[in-house]
């Protein structure tokens, strides 16, 4: 089996998530009325707010807690978040940018072979976990770095880890796994 | 004009003689004469009550004798007796003063004993009793503003079947600093106006030890500045900005709760300021003032919401009212400032732990900073696309959304399309965001 070092792939990160609080009580109700692209949900308790510019889309809590949604980077979704609280701010609230933290970083990776499941889930017996029955693709959770790996038999993963650069380590990681169980049949 | 719970108090000059204070048994052992004589000092506070043997066995009972001058202090746990029959026991030590003449006042200042709960200030910060109005049964609703939290022992257990329910509840509630009955304790010394020097009088006589003769009211303050300072943060808080009652002490109560303290001393002085006028001593008063703190009580979280009050308020709220809420009468103000609490538990509880968090602090201070400074960070995309002239009134079916794709279902409408009007009795729309 040859260890590839040199792994051109193309990670593409899909879905950035973030959460800040703004330390503040925010009143939905003032949100929903007067801010502009909001969804008012009063049955969960929260206002949906999307922006264009990032395109994100924030749940927004009475409490001030915000999960920011869409960015398709960290600096992007810090960016939008930070629009957001000054859309809020802007609304007449007393909000205040802090603890803003990327929670969870969704990428997809396309592999150039197909590769072989059942010989996959084998080879990496505890770690790695294939029900065709529930879902088409193996699931190899990455204790250390957090991440989950899911693997599809066309070669395509998706990466989730709790920011970019554990996505990229965990591709790093599973790429000789998955070369290994590479199926011909492409 | 007159409330029918003073029913049958006597109007006109006090009349002493009909006013019996029934001390329990084991204030005897606290009086050094167990003769029927009563010293009551002219002009002075101090009262010194004795007890004479009654036939009731461990209830004692005297009256005042004749001529005796207010204010007058009675220790807790005294049950007072007006002319009428109604009894007032007195759970703190109260000072009865005789309530100016005032359009609130009953026509003769009865001496109810409803000292206000300042009083009963739990803090035992010696307060001077506001000797104006005294026996306010109901202090105005204003008043509720505030109450010390400390012990807050019921002020008065009115034995009447009607308002008791009221007032021991709200008495009850003291415990947590609970609004309503704080607010009675304001109200209770607003009478204490028209006597604002002597206010200090009365502090030296109630540190004293029991032991004296004299009754000092042991930990009773009296002075709503005293209760103020010690009690603001936890039921002033409870204010919150949103009460906006209207009332003397209401004015007062917002600053109380606002700066949680600081405008005490001012809130006391208003309060006294306006003790003169409520001298009301009627029951029902206190039912209504009970509702308007419930009122205040919903505000907190209702349409006066302001974030930049409610920040530092309702920490302390959540401290101090968060228990003795559930004690009040169902209501909603507690599941209000529960849910407040809950929902700001996280948040306000990172803002009250970061001053001792360093790191909270520093992350704070680096991400405030920017963001208040950051003009470029916010972008108006599209600002003012809501003004047009096209508009369509009507009811909604369903409307419901994918991504960004949006599906209108709607019915029985009328549009102003392109200067023209247009009726319809079912529309449907798309549009992509």
């Amino acid at each position: 089996m040859e260890a590839n070092n040199d792994v051109a792939l193309d990670i593409i990160i899909t879905n950035v998530v973030s959460v800040f609080r703004t330390r503040c009580h925010l009143n939905l109700r003032t949100i929903a009325l007067e801010g502009s692209n909001v969804i008012y949900k009063p049955e969960v308790g929260k206002v949906l707010m999307k922006l264009r510019k990032p395109r994100i889309t924030a749940s927004i809590w009475s409490s001030g807690k915000i999960i920011c949604t869409g960015a398709t980077s960290e600096e992007e979704a810090k960016l939008g978040a930070r629009r957001l609280a000054r859309c809020l701010q802007k609304l007449g609230f007393k909000v205040k940018f802090t603890a803003f933290k990327v929670v969870n970083v969704l990428a997809v990776c396309t592999m150039p072979f197909h590769i072989h499941l059942i010989q996959f889930t084998k080879n990496n017996r505890p770690i790695a976990s294939y029900e065709p029955e529930l879902h088409p693709a193996a699931s190899y959770r990455i204790k250390n770095l957090k991440a989950t790996v899911q693997v599809f038999s066309t070669g395509s993963i998706t990466v989730t880890g709790p920011n970019v650069r554990h996505v990229a380590m965990a591709v790093e990681q599973i790429y000789p796994l998955l070369f290994e169980c590479k199926s011909t049949m492409r | 004009m007159q409330s029918k719970a003073v029913e049958g108090f006597m109007k006109g000059p006090i009349n002493p003689n009909n006013f019996v204070l029934q001390l329990p048994a084991n204030y005897a052992q606290t009086l050094h004469k167990p003769t029927a004589s009563i010293v009551i000092p002219a002009g002075q506070t101090l009262q010194n009550f004795t007890t004479k043997a009654n036939g009731s066995g461990a209830l004692a009972t005297f009256s005042l004798p004749p001529g005796v001058s207010y204010p007058v202090q009675i220790p807790a746990g005294v049950t007072l007796q007006t002319s009428s029959g109604h009894l007032y026991k007195v759970n703190v030590p109260v000072m009865v003063t005789q309530a100016p003449a005032s359009n609130r006042i009953l026509p003769q200042p009865i001496q109810h004993v409803m000292e206000p709960r300042e009083q009963v200030a739990p803090q035992g910060a010696v307060a001077s009793v506001a000797p104006s109005a005294v026996l306010q049964t109901i202090p105005p609703p204003a008043a509720d503003t505030y109450t010390p939290a400390a012990p807050s022992t019921t002020l008065l257990h009115p034995s009447e079947p009607q308002p008791v329910p009221h007032q021991q509840h709200l008495f009850l509630g003291q415990g947590g600093a609970l609004q309503p009955p704080g607010a009675l304790q304001p109200q209770l010394t607003l009478p204490a106006v028209p006597q604002p020097p002597p206010l200090p009088t009365p502090a030296p006589v109630t540190p004293d030890s029991p032991g004296d003769d004299e009754f000092t009211l042991d930990g009773i303050e009296f002075s709503p500045q005293p209760l103020d300072m010690s009690q603001p943060s936890p039921f002033a808080a409870q204010l919150s900005s949103g009460q906006a009652c209207g009332g003397q002490l209401g004015a007062g109560r917002e600053e109380v709760g606002q700066d949680g303290g600081g405008s005490l001393p001012v809130n006391a002085g208003e309060a006294k300021a306006q003790l003169v006028e409520p001298a009301k001593l009627e029951m029902d008063l206190m039912r209504d003032f009970n509702y308007n703190d419930l009122e205040a009580l919903q505000q907190l979280d209702g349409a006066c919401d302001s974030t930049s009050e409610e920040e530092a308020e309702e920490e302390e709220v959540e401290g101090g009212a968060g228990a003795d809420e559930d004690e009040f009468l169902g209501m909603i103000n507690a599941e209000a400032l529960k849910a407040l609490q809950e929902a700001e538990g996280s948040s306000e509880d990172d803002g009250s732990s970061s001053d001792s968090d360093a790191l909270d602090d520093a992350v704070e201070e680096v991400e405030e900073d920017p963001l208040n400074s950051g003009d470029d960070v916010s972008e108006q995309d599209v600002p003012d696309l809501f003004d047009t002239d096209n508009v369509v009134v009507c009811q909604y079916d369903k409307i419901h959304r994918s991504k960004n794709r949006w599906k209108f279902y709607l019915k029985d409408g009328v549009m102003c399309f392109g200067g023209k009007d247009y009726v319809f009795s079912k529309a449907v729309g798309e549009a992509e965001w």
